[in-house]
């Protein structure tokens, strides 16, 4: 029996170092040391034996068995390195050639810049509002402190539906519509298209603006920097120098215009340059808006603010023409 | 408006360098809206005197002049201009000077001789005059000087935007006056005498006024034997300066005290007024008159004139009348100062489309202090620069002074809206500062007398942005505000919009964004049906093209296809999404908006791939999008084959959610594609969005992950071709029974072995139970089932 055991163990060590593949190795490890393998059968063959030759011979199989175990581990070792290996050659390829790219959507610059601005405001705790962009001449102008004939109107060349029905010029209008139906605390801001009459190299007539309004208890000027001030350094960078300096709506006093200090590139020489870039209105909310909304002046103030998106998007990405915005050329809208 | 430093330094002393004086006038709301510096380039030119004047040897049009400049010698300059004498004094660039432009002079023959430099016209120092003559000066300029000071060369100006609010901003006296009061300067406001003669003006003329409300007030001078001639030099500068044509030294001083007081005036010639008598009323019916303009306007009975006896002269308030006009002949002038209604003013100037510098600042209300200094200012000038005898007394029709408004300023309400405590004493200050008059004052408050040019300040809100103004807006603190939170949603609607557009853009479409003009040619270009006529209409368009408000957003996405597929671009996959408009009586504004989505489709929009074929979109595509769309607001639309005349016939299908029609998509037309420049094939989808956004999409319920395998089975039947694919869909989900989940066409064949005018379509069905792991035997039930019912209803034959 012992000669056997010899026998076998140089039989399957040879078996096992000839083999050049796993399946066939699994057969002889089958073969050897499976249930009913040849090593196995010696093994339950043991118990046949004499009380004496039992220990010698069960510790002789078994020492077979484990150098055959271990011969076969390291055979598979080594075969799977080469199986490895010859995937890998059979699977070559070439990574420098493209992928398979999704494709990626684009969202309207005027709509993210929108968003982004929503975004802002909306983590001071301001909810959106909206209103027709059809409007009538009082929510235009006369509930705003416009009346016929102001000279204020000037600067909104007015598109006109009928008598009474405009095109509104502005937001604005959204301010009283909400005030009337909401008492304070009002906190709203309001994207939308507004139009003018108005048509040149840096005129369109229709462009998008976007108004706050905040109205509640000791709201003061301060208040309205301060929230401009937020929104700008979120916006354009946190070191970028702003001015407050006076003008006139007549829908807010005291009013005044937000410029910032806008670093860009000359387009021609490649020199930075820095410049006082107008970038929105705002002021405290005129006595006489409040009337028409039915507020009590005396109780509470307000501050509105209104900016042109489509600027807001020209200056922030540099782009060098309202007209880019409307024509939908998708040169330009896959840049964003 | 233009302000010349020069001039303005009449009215204060300024120390300021020019950037330091434009960031003030922008910070007290004076918005500069450019700054030039005209004489900016000119070096080396002084005033020169020609002594000599010889012809060239070798040129007929060019004379050689000796000109001294103050030099040792006189130079000799070869010029071609013909103005000039001996004895003239001239602007002359030397050698080495340079003119607007960078343009330098040099030594340089002209036909062999030499010429040493240049003798200027007005034109070639930036200046507004002759180009064809040189600049010639009078005697009081002296000779060798350095010539830019004394051409107002070294001058500034300052373009400022003056707000509707501030008329009194519109003069140099008031930008001056806004500069007093920041930096504590005196203002220097010109003294006014003259020497009055007899006889008295009432002995000459009067002055009816018959509409009082219109013109407040009316005065007038008479000037005698004026001799009307040119303006002198700095006078003419100025005026050029401020962006005006010197005329004659009459209508030179008018622009002049317009510019520097504000107040606008008019000078008549007295003789041409017939019975020599002013009248001012409101025109009567067919009145017309040619205005300074040359141009014949005809007036309306609500406009105001000032008219002579029997015929308007002058527009009030806007512009004159050729027919009295003050000329080289005039005598006798009729010099007014009025002040008209603003909105009298501005309708008329509306009407008339004309706008002048005296209607703007009429309309923007005129202060009637300032017109009677601006007359006095004026005949003072006039006697001066024209030798004007001024007739004794002054015409002022004045029937109800306008008495100054007095206006109180609580001091805690100054904090309360700027966020800023500013000591009392400091706010009184700030608006005394500005010309305010206190008139009773406490420890709580000040009650001040508002000037009448301030015809802005009517309320306290007013004077606290006065002193918010001179304390400085960027020196108010900052502040976040606490926003009081609220349960309101404000536009529950918008914001569905936004979120499902963020959606759209996340399956790869590109995102319009158009005007929301259009016209009835596209609508029918589009080949839209009546309905879509039924648009609002502007009553003053951009032009036809933009008549009216667009009911659909198809037209302008066609439009941008061809744009694009013009352009080089081989395919596009666009969305719009936005408000549309249709006329509606029911509405206040006749008008009633809807948001609606439109895609577009054309070509492909992979770009060619080493892996894959290029894929040319169809209308399944599009069809997938709207699947797409269902599936976001967690809904099922049905889609009905329903032919329209935008689509090409049988290739076109109506959206449907329940019974509501929600819009429609197909193929556009092939004959339709030549009104829109298209070349290939394309696909549109227009549906309305509010119905599907007003109502929040119900909150999802969880559905238990399913525990136990599907079993799969494909079935492949043969039907007729033309038989609709998702009606054997609908025959097996009704008779697959409980245990089947979901049926998904995989195949679609036509040809051999299949029959001619039969398809054979292949489904792959899905079974599950949510109990136990299926067997063969419990899927077989059912597709005998399904089968038998694909038989009986469809005729069709297991392939």
């Amino acid at each position: 029996m012992k000669a056997e055991l010899e026998a076998l163990q140089v039989e399957a060590l040879e078996a096992i170092q000839t083999t050049g593949d796993l399946n066939t190795l699994e057969e002889h490890r089958v073969n050897f040391l499976g249930r009913k393998g040849r090593v196995t059968d010696i093994l339950r063959g043991v118990s046949q034996l004499s009380v004496e030759e039992r220990p010698l011979m069960g510790q002789a199989a078994n020492a077979v068995k484990v150098v055959i175990c271990e011969a076969l581990d390291a055979r598979k070792a080594e075969l799977t390195v080469v199986a490895e290996a010859a995937q890998a050659e059979s699977e070559a390829v070439d990574l420098s050639l493209p992928g398979r790219t999704p494709r990626k959507g684009h969202m309207h610059v005027i709509n993210q810049v929108t968003d982004e601005i929503l975004q802002i405001f909306g983590d001071l705790g301001f909810q959106t509002a909206t209103g027709p962009d059809i409007e009538t001449e009082y929510y235009n102008f006369d509930c705003l402190n416009t009346p016929k004939e102001h000279p204020a109107r000037d600067s909104h060349d007015t598109f006109f539906v009928k008598p009474g029905t405009v095109l509104r010029t502005h937001t604005s209008p959204v301010q009283m519509r909400v005030m009337e139906k909401f008492q304070p605390p009002v906190a709203v801001v309001i994207p939308g298209r507004v139009y003018r009459v108005d048509y040149d190299a840096t005129h369109s007539p229709m462009f998008y603006q976007f108004e706050g309004l905040l109205v509640d208890k000791g709201i003061t000027f301060a208040d309205l920097r301060g929230t401009l001030m937020h929104f700008i350094h979120r916006m354009f960078g946190k070191d970028i120098e702003v001015r407050f300096r006076p003008h006139f709506f007549p829908f807010t006093e005291p009013s005044a215009e937000v410029d910032i200090l806008w670093k860009a590139k000359d387009r021609h020489t490649g020199e930075m340059k820095s410049q006082w870039l107008e970038i929105l209105g705002c002021g405290m909310v005129h006595p006489e808006v409040f009337k028409h909304a039915g507020y009590d002046y005396e109780q509470y103030n307000g501050f509105a603010f209104g900016m042109g998106v489509d600027r807001i998007a020209m200056v922030k990405h540099g782009i060098n023409s309202i007209h880019h915005l409307y024509e939908n050329d998708v040169r330009f809208l896959e840049q964003f | 408006m233009k302000i010349s430093l020069h001039w303005l330094k009449n009215y204060i002393d300024l120390d300021l360098t020019v950037e330091e004086l434009a960031h003030e006038m922008t910070m007290l709301g004076l918005e500069i809206e450019a700054i030039e510096r005209p004489g900016d380039e000119i070096t080396g030119v002084y005033i020169g005197e020609i002594l000599e004047i010889n012809p060239h040897p070798d040129a007929d049009k060019i004379v050689v002049c000796k000109t001294n400049v103050g030099g040792d010698e006189p130079v000799q300059i070869c010029c071609g201009a013909k103005n000039m004498k001996v004895g003239d004094r001239v602007p002359t660039a030397i050698v080495g000077a340079t003119l607007p432009g960078g343009f330098e002079i040099a030594r340089r023959k002209m036909r062999g001789v030499e010429s040493q430099g240049m003798m200027c016209a007005a034109s070639e120092l930036g200046l507004d005059g002759d180009s064809e003559g040189l600049l010639i000066l009078d005697d009081t300029y002296e000779i060798g000087a350095d010539a830019k000071p004394l051409l107002g060369l070294d001058d500034v100006i300052m373009e400022i935007e003056v707000t509707p609010n501030r008329g009194d901003w519109a003069s140099m006296i008031g930008v001056a006056r806004e500069l007093a009061a920041r930096f504590n300067k005196a203002l220097h406001i010109p003294d006014v005498s003259f020497v009055e003669s007899a006889p008295a003006i009432d002995e000459v003329t009067s002055v009816t006024v018959e509409d009082d409300a219109r013109c407040p007030r009316y005065m007038g001078r008479l000037l005698r034997n004026v001799k009307v001639g040119p303006s002198p030099q700095w006078l003419s500068r100025y005026l050029v300066a401020a962006g005006q044509r010197p005329i004659n030294n009459i209508v030179d001083i008018t622009n002049f005290v317009l510019l520097e007081t504000g107040h606008p005036l008019h000078a008549f010639d007295f003789d041409k007024l017939k019975e020599s008598r002013v009248v001012v009323r409101t025109a009567t019916k067919g009145e017309s008159m040619e205005t300074l303009d040359g141009e014949k306007r005809t007036l309306k009975k609500s406009m105001l004139v000032i008219a002579d006896a029997t015929t308007p002269q002058c527009i009030a308030g806007v512009m004159g009348g050729t027919l009295s006009e003050t000329s080289d002949d005039t005598v006798t002038i009729f010099l007014e100062s009025a002040v008209f209604d603003p909105i009298s003013v501005r309708k008329t100037s509306r009407a008339l489309k004309l706008i002048s510098e005296s209607s703007q600042r009429f309309q923007r209300g005129a202060d009637p202090e300032m017109a009677a200094y601006a007359l006095d200012r004026a005949a003072a000038l006039m006697q001066e620069l024209a030798g004007a005898e001024i007739a004794e007394g002054v015409i002022d029709h004045y029937p109800s002074p306008v008495e100054a408004r007095v206006v109180t300023l609580n001091y805690s309400r100054t904090a309360d809206l700027l966020g800023v405590e500013i000591p009392h004493e400091e706010q009184v200050k700030h608006l005394e500062s500005l010309g305010f008059i206190v008139t009773t004052q406490d420890e709580n408050s000040v009650t001040v007398s508002v000037p009448l040019r301030r015809n802005d300040v009517s309320m306290e809100a007013d004077l606290i942005e006065e002193v918010g103004r001179l304390h400085g807006f960027n020196n108010i603190p900052v502040t976040i505000p606490h926003i009081a939170g609220t349960e309101r949603i404000y536009a529950p609607v918008e914001n569905r919009l936004r979120a499902f557009r963020r959606f759209l853009v996340g399956l790869g479409l590109y995102e319009a964004y158009s005007w929301t003009f259009s016209n009835e040619t596209l609508v029918k270009n589009a080949g839209l049906d009546e309905a879509y006529l039924n648009m609002v209409k502007l009553e003053n368009p951009l032009s036809e093209k933009q008549a009216t408000m667009r009911s659909s957003l198809i037209p302008n996405l066609l439009a941008s296809a061809a744009h694009n597929l013009n352009r080089g671009t081989a395919g596009l996959a666009i969305f719009e999404l936005g408000p549309t408009y249709l006329a509606d009586e029911e509405q206040e504004t006749g008008a009633s908006q809807q948001n609606k989505l439109a895609i577009v489709l054309s070509g492909p929009i992979t770009t060619k791939h080493w892996s894959r074929n290029q894929h040319e979109q169809d209308i399944f595509d599009l069809k997938g999008y709207v699947e797409a769309i269902a599936n976001y607001f967690d809904t099922e639309f049905k889609f009905e084959a329903e032919d329209y005349p935008t689509f090409q016939p049988g290739q076109s299908a109506t959206i449907k959610k329940r019974k509501h029609t929600l819009g429609f998509f197909g193929k556009v037309r092939q004959s339709l594609l030549k009104n829109w420049e298209l070349n290939q094939d394309v696909y549109i989808l227009e549906m309305e969005l509010d119905s599907l956004v007003t109502h929040a999409t119900p909150t999802k319920g969880f559905e238990a992950i399913p525990g136990f395998p599907a079993a799969n089975r494909d079935l492949a039947v043969v039907v007729e071709a033309n038989a609709p694919v998702n009606e054997l869909i609908d025959t097996i989900s009704r008779s697959g029974g409980n245990l089947l989940k979901s049926v998904e066409v995989f195949d679609i064949y036509t040809g051999k072995p299949i029959e001619s005018g039969k398809k054979s379509v292949a489904f792959n069905l899905i079974f599950q139970s949510e109990e136990r792991t299926l067997t063969e035997k419990d899927t077989q039930k059912s597709f005998d089932k399904i089968l038998k019912q694909l038989e009986n209803k469809h005729t069709a034959t297991l392939r």
